[in-house]
């Protein structure tokens, strides 16, 4: 991997990041709206944060 | 949300109705300084590497010797080691994206001008839209449409039930995340870059005309610290071109490349 | 002026994964610079703790819109 790769490794991080919680955060926002149950936005934004961090470990945390 | 309220008089702090210039003429409403200069932009890049490739002579003139040093830049740092194999057909787009990123942005500090272009957050997008339906067009070129998207959507190694939670994060990423941090990473640079320097230069100029007879003490030192920002701005417009351009050539190599 | 408290209190949050990802660059480069064949091992553990520590700075910005 070179050093190039490696700007866009940080960049791809902070992507899936951004995104896992934009939209399972969405997810649950809207969720915690329509069921009237607040705490559905917290376990969005965590599945989102689980899911983001299942994905950058499965892509650079690999050997 | 819990608001809070100032009542300050005297200095206005500069804000974003400071990037809202009127137009230039009365009865053109689209015509303002930020469309004026990126059509002056146009020109200057043009202007200056036909001139630079005018009189090609072996032994290289001062100015031929700059653009050739600018083209080699795009060509080798940026197109060749990211794209690797087959990347002469990208410089074109990679060279006018570079040049034309970093002139509109070195419009920010040129005396008179002084304003960056790519702090109004349009221009941008558009420049992200153009990398965006190019770096999918070569990949569904290169792999066909089918390939590509199940290459996007469903990283391999995975038990099937946890795709139901990683496939959305990876469509938002590659379809909706990527565009914009592209763009907003550089509009955000600009502006803010912008709003410090007005910051220090406006208050400066405020301590020197309208303040208390210590306050005018302290007036040189915001006027240094502009001209120093000044300086890091130069470094920071050169930078975010930059990774405009090696953001959009990875996205390119990544769309190429067999997997991700 | 007139602004939200929330967004003081996200500044005030970011601090921390601030600081946190800037020690774990400092010895991933410390470690390389030592060591350089050991960069293939020491890239993953240093881009799983980036991502650790900028979740909880964009949980912050989030956190900071939604409340």
């Amino acid at each position: 991997m070179t050093r190039k790769n490696e700007a866009d490794a940080y960049w791809s991080i902070f992507g899936y990041l951004a995104s896992g919680l934009l939209f399972w955060g969405g997810v649950g926002y809207f969720a915690s709206r329509f069921f009237d149950k607040p705490y559905l936005t917290l376990i969005g934004l965590l599945l989102g944060v689980t899911g983001a961090i299942y994905l950058i470990w499965l892509r650079f945390g690999r050997q | 949300m819990i608001n809070l309220h100032f009542s300050g008089e005297g200095f206005v702090p500069p804000s974003t109705n400071d990037f809202n210039l009127p137009p230039i003429f009365e009865n053109i409403p689209w015509l303002t300084k930020p469309v004026l200069l990126v059509f002056l932009s146009v020109i200057v890049v043009s202007v200056f590497f036909v001139l630079s490739a005018r009189k090609a002579a072996v032994v290289p003139s001062k100015l031929q010797f700059a653009g050739e040093g600018i083209y080699a830049f795009v060509r080798n740092d940026l197109a060749r080691d990211v794209i690797g194999h087959d990347f002469m057909r990208f410089v074109p787009y990679l060279f006018t994206l570079f040049t034309f990123v970093l002139t509109n942005n070195l419009f920010g500090i040129v005396p008179f001008l002084q304003f960056p272009a790519m702090s109004h957050v349009g221009f941008p997008y558009v420049l992200a839209l153009f990398s965006f339906f190019i770096f999918h067009y070569v990949g569904i070129r290169k792999q066909g449409l089918g390939k590509y998207l199940k290459d996007i959507a469903f990283m391999p190694g995975v038990p099937k039930a946890v795709y139901i939670l990683l496939t959305p994060i990876e469509v938002a990423t590659f379809f909706l995340v990527r565009p914009l941090t592209l763009s907003l990473r550089l509009f955000a640079n600009m502006f803010a870059g912008h709003l410090l320097l007005l910051v220090f230069i406006m208050g400066g100029d405020y301590m020197v005309h309208d303040s208390h007879m210590i306050m005018k003490i302290f007036a040189p030192f915001s006027f240094t610290f502009g001209i120093v920002l000044t300086f890091f701005e130069f470094m920071v417009q050169c930078l975010q071109a930059y990774i405009f351009t090696l953001l959009t050539a990875l996205y390119i190599a990544g769309a190429l490349a067999d997997e991700h | 002026m007139t602004g939200t408290l929330n967004l003081v209190g996200f500044g005030l949050s970011a601090i921390g994964p601030a600081i946190a990802t800037g020690m774990i660059f400092a010895a991933y480069i410390n470690g390389v610079a030592r060591q350089p064949e050991a960069r293939s091992v020491l890239q993953p553990i240093a881009f799983l703790g980036f991502a650790l520590a900028e979740a909880l700075a964009l949980f912050g910005l989030v956190l900071a819109f939604v409340l």
